[in-house]
């Protein structure tokens, strides 16, 4: 409903420099999430979205109009902050039906609202509950509730599901996602569980100390990172240097074809990435098969459905992901195949 | 065991000297337990209930159980007057003592030039003593004071005895002053201190939601310093009731607050009004600690309703 954009935001706290230099277009009814480490400046970026702190720099459009003269109270935007923030002195109705009181809306058509979204959210029983009175997951239902039933324009949410066991936070993130495509809010939605951001957002918008890495959708960010930062924040393992020569990759183990190979100049240093789960790991050689190397397994560790193994292969590791049907023991002889429409390469200049 | 038949003596009446002179030394052995469970505890408070019973037998005088000294204090109608003027001072400075605190604790919340120097200086009041306060009344607002000569100086009066009576009238304004000025930098500490335990989020939030700044205060941020305002009033309106030197040098003479009426009892060279002070002095304490406990209550209550048992 609402397009927001920052442009070259920058935000300092005295000498300390939260965030650089900002530049994020968000469409209109998008779900975006903001990626990143602890203290890289996600509470910041929405913070100054919801006009709650001002940048020192740069500027911030809803709609392509500048919003720094727009007060809070005016933005229509929602916010379920870090830590709930629920009035302590008010019940679940109260704390829920606090937007639309404060804005004067008619009895009957809060308690119309109020019902819709209890239900929505699953609190009725709640209800005359008092926060101190609630689980975390309920109470993060109640913040979110109480920020949806005043139909924001932009919705932010920051880490709402962090406080959330995994059964609990799997539910919310559908229950999220429904509800935005229901209404069609915009919606900036901050965690640092990059499972959590692939699943639930359209684009990703990755933050490193203050400064925006990528913004492009998980897909991307997941296949295609643009630094090697990007890559290894998302879960990537096996990352290693090479010469690009021939449409070839020259890695210390092995030759290896790769595709995108042409981005690249004869003999350019760069360095590949291949994700540990694109790697096919065979007891017996295949004939024929390309950019097939032969290792050993150092160690096995065991995730439940998967097991990780440290594969040795000449003077380097690979990290390979298999199903945990058939496990091989450490000490192994193993045959590893690196597809290469899975291998990226990453310019040495991006880094 | 010791204490037990201590208590059953005292309330025996009668005694010989003998045996009046066995208790005091069974007091002096116990005095350590009986300092703590009789003076902290209340046993002053008892004492001055029994005199003003008619217990006095230091003084030869023990009528007890003797009603006449409550009945010829409330049977009085200066006694409801200097109770009414007691109320009236305790309550109207505990109030703006309260408003001016909240105003300045929201303040010292955000950020601005020089603040922790005027934390420092808001606070200056709490380490001078009352009567230096008072001192500082007499010497500011009363005719012939500081105030009156400038503004006689800057022409606003024609001479300083025309300055409008501030101290010593029943309005009270000096005693009033001197409490607001001494009690605002407590008050102020106490709901500073919770204010910071509350942090911002909540009012952001409130912000968010769409209320105004008047909203956000009534009903976001009040309802939540309210342990503050009340642990602070109840502290500073129990001292304001009990409080003698302001009402006293300040006050507009007779009717007198209660405490300045049990003050003057107590300095009359006849002993028997000992006993009618100390009739005061209760009805002080009965009609402070009523007000103090239902407010109390009610308080309670409040917090019951909102879910913190
Ligand atoms: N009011 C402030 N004054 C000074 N520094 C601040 C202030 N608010 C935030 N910072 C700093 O700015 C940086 C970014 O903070 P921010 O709260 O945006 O981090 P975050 O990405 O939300 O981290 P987390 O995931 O831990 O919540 C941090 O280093 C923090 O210490
Ligand atoms: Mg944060």
């Amino acid at each position: 409903m609402t397009q927001v954009q920052l442009r070259a935001v920058r935000k300092e706290f005295g000498s300390f420099v939260a965030l650089e230099h900002i530049d994020l277009n968000i469409a209109s009814g998008e779900l975006v999430a903001l990626l990143g480490p602890s203290g890289c400046g996600k509470t910041t970026t929405l913070r100054m979205i919801s006009g709650l702190d001002n940048p020192t720099n740069g500027e911030i459009l809803f709609d392509g109009k500048d919003v720094s003269e727009v007060p809070v109270r005016d933005r229509n935007v929602g916010m379920v902050f870090q830590r709930y923030a629920l009035f302590p002195h008010m019940n679940v109705e109260k704390n829920i039906t606090f937007g639309l009181r404060v804005r004067n809306v008619s009895p009957e058509e809060v308690s119309e609202r109020l019902e819709e979204i209890l239900d929505i959210v699953q609190l009725t029983q709640f209800r005359h509950r008092f926060p101190a009175q609630l689980s975390g997951g309920q109470m993060q239902r109640v913040a979110i509730a109480r920020t949806l039933i005043t139909k924001p324009s932009v919705l932010m949410m920051d880490e709402p599901l962090a406080n959330l066991d995994t059964n609990l936070r799997g539910e919310m993130r559908r229950f999220i996602r429904d509800l935005q495509q229901r209404f069609n809010i915009t919606t900036i939605f901050v965690t640092h569980d990059q499972v959590e951001a692939m699943e639930l957002s359209d684009r990703v918008a990755v933050l490193f100390d203050g400064r925006l890495e990528q913004f492009d959708t998980p897909d991307a960010i997941y296949h295609r990172p643009d630094k090697i930062s990007v890559a290894k924040f998302m879960g990537a393992s096996n990352i290693f240097e090479c010469t690009v020569a021939d449409g070839m990759i020259k890695a210390g183990f092995a030759d290896l074809a790769a595709i995108g190979t042409q981005a690249f100049a004869q003999g350019e240093r760069a360095d590949a990435m291949v994700r540990s789960e694109a790697i096919r790991l065979l007891k017996e050689p295949q004939d024929g098969a390309a950019n097939q190397v032969e290792g050993e397994i150092r160690t096995a560790d065991f995730f439940g459905a998967t097991v990780s193994y440290t594969v040795q292969v000449g003077e380097h590791e690979l990290n390979v992901d298999e199903h945990s049907t058939e496990k091989l023991e450490t000490g192994s002889r193993v045959f590893l195949q690196l597809p290469g429409d899975r291998i990226w390469l990453f310019p040495k200049r991006a880094n | 065991m010791a204490t037990q038949d201590t208590a059953l003596d005292t309330r025996s009446g009668r005694r010989s000297t003998a045996q009046r002179n066995a208790l005091f030394l069974r007091i002096a052995e116990l005095a350590p337990i009986v300092i703590v469970l009789f003076v902290l505890f209340g046993g002053a408070l008892v004492l001055a209930l029994l005199q003003s019973l008619g217990f006095a037998p230091w003084f030869g005088i023990n009528t007890f159980p003797d009603f006449s000294y409550f009945g010829a204090l409330w049977g009085s109608s200066a006694f409801w007057v200097s109770l009414g003027l007691t109320l009236y001072y305790g309550l109207v400075s505990t109030i703006i003592a309260l408003i001016m605190a909240i105003v300045l604790s929201l303040a010292l919340i955000k950020p601005f030039r020089g603040k922790t120097l005027y934390k420092y200086l808001y606070k200056l009041p709490l380490m001078i003593p009352y009567t230096v306060g008072i001192a500082l009344a007499v010497l500011m607002l009363g005719n012939g004071g500081i105030l009156s000569r400038l503004m006689a100086l800057v022409g606003m009066i024609d001479n300083p005895g025309d300055f409008p009576q501030i101290l010593k009238t029943h309005y009270g304004w000096g005693i009033i002053a001197v409490y607001v000025w001494k009690q605002v930098p407590f008050m102020t500490l106490a709901i500073y201190a919770v204010l910071l335990g509350i942090g911002r989020e909540t009012e952001e939030a409130a912000a968010i939601l769409g209320a105004t700044r008047r909203q956000i205060f009534f009903s976001v941020t009040l309802p939540q310093i309210l342990p503050g305002i009340v642990s602070s009033t109840l502290i500073c309106f129990a001292f304001n009731v009990g409080a003698f030197e302001a009402p006293f040098i300040l006050g507009g003479g007779y009717p007198d607050t209660l405490p300045v009426v049990a003050w003057r009892y107590f300095n009359d060279a006849n002993y028997a009004f000992q006993l009618q002070g100390m009739a005061t002095v209760v009805s002080i304490g009965i009609v402070a600690g009523v007000i103090l406990f239902a407010y109390l209550a009610v308080y309670r209550r409040y917090e019951r309703m909102r879910g913190r048992a």
